[in-house]
């Protein structure tokens, strides 16, 4: 029982093989970036702490651009990660080829408006209020 | 639909132990994590798009309710990494350590190493909520 025997497999280099090397990879990275940026700004700073001025927080924060890097590359990984996984998720319940690749196009698109006003924010900056 | 009962059914019956429980776990974080994390994005993007809004939101996050959410999306963020990590380098790296004894030591390692993380944070957390929402030491 102390010893698997391992079979050697050769996975075709299609999608779903792109998809879950991807998830692994993405995972060394997300762990310094998304613990990073919760034990900053949830344990840290908390959530109080920016509530006198919320949007003057951001604004600050934004100044640098190390920090806009670093949020854009949050975005960038952990949602994409984060779908990725949820379409995983849903292929255990969906099965027919049609049906799989509705959740496909459906989360591609998914994910790409959410990306995209994200990434709009993040490149207009806070809004100055009149 | 009968293939979401057959599946659902199979989370909950499948006597996988450890192996199963973190499978299980790691999936609840997961998805709870995934769905902050839409939340969030588009909360974020209000600065821009809707800044009155914005404020209205942080002081939503700034109720106990939302306090005690937040502490839980935490031991979310630090087991779904944790044993993300366990995953990640399993299969790239120690694929012999997939077997059951591995597995069940493993599995409980993460846990601990999760709740190491988490107990501080959460103690924090909650002290900082009991400090601004209740008037507690000090506040």
């Amino acid at each position: 029982m102390n010893q698997t025997n391992s079979l050697p497999v050769n996975p075709p280099a299609n999608y779903e093989t792109s998809a879950w090397k991807w998830m692994r990879y993405s995972a060394f990275l997300l762990i310094p970036l998304v613990w990073g940026h919760i034990i900053l700004q949830d344990v840290v700073v908390g959530v109080h702490a920016i509530g006198n001025d919320p949007l003057g927080y951001v604004a600050q924060r934004w100044a640098s651009y190390g920090w806009r890097i670093y949020d854009a590359l949050l975005l960038g990984f952990a949602f994409a990660h984060g779908v990725n996984g949820l379409r995983q998720v849903a292929q255990d319940v969906i099965h027919k080829p049609v049906a799989r690749k509705i959740l496909n196009w459906g989360l591609f698109f998914f994910w790409l408006v959410i990306t995209l006003v994200g990434a709009v924010a993040l490149i207009a900056g806070v809004r100055q209020m009149p | 639909m009968s293939s979401l009962k057959t599946t659902m059914t199979g989370y909950a019956t499948y006597r996988g132990r450890e192996g199963q429980w973190a499978f299980l776990l790691h999936r609840l974080c997961g998805l709870g994590t995934g769905l902050f994390l839409t939340v969030h994005i588009v909360d974020t993007a209000l600065v821009y798009l809707a800044p009155k809004l914005y404020i209205e939101v942080i002081n939503l996050y700034q109720t106990t309710l939302f306090g005690i959410g937040e502490i839980f999306l935490i031991f979310c963020v630090f087991f779904h990494g944790v044993n993300g990590l366990r995953i990640a380098a399993f299969d790239l790296f120690r694929p012999q350590n997939w077997s059951i004894p591995v597995a069940r030591a493993s599995t409980r390692l993460t846990l601990i190493i999760s709740l190491v993380l988490w107990v501080p944070a959460a103690v924090w957390m909650a002290r900082n909520i009991l400090i601004h929402n209740f008037g507690l030491f000090g506040g």
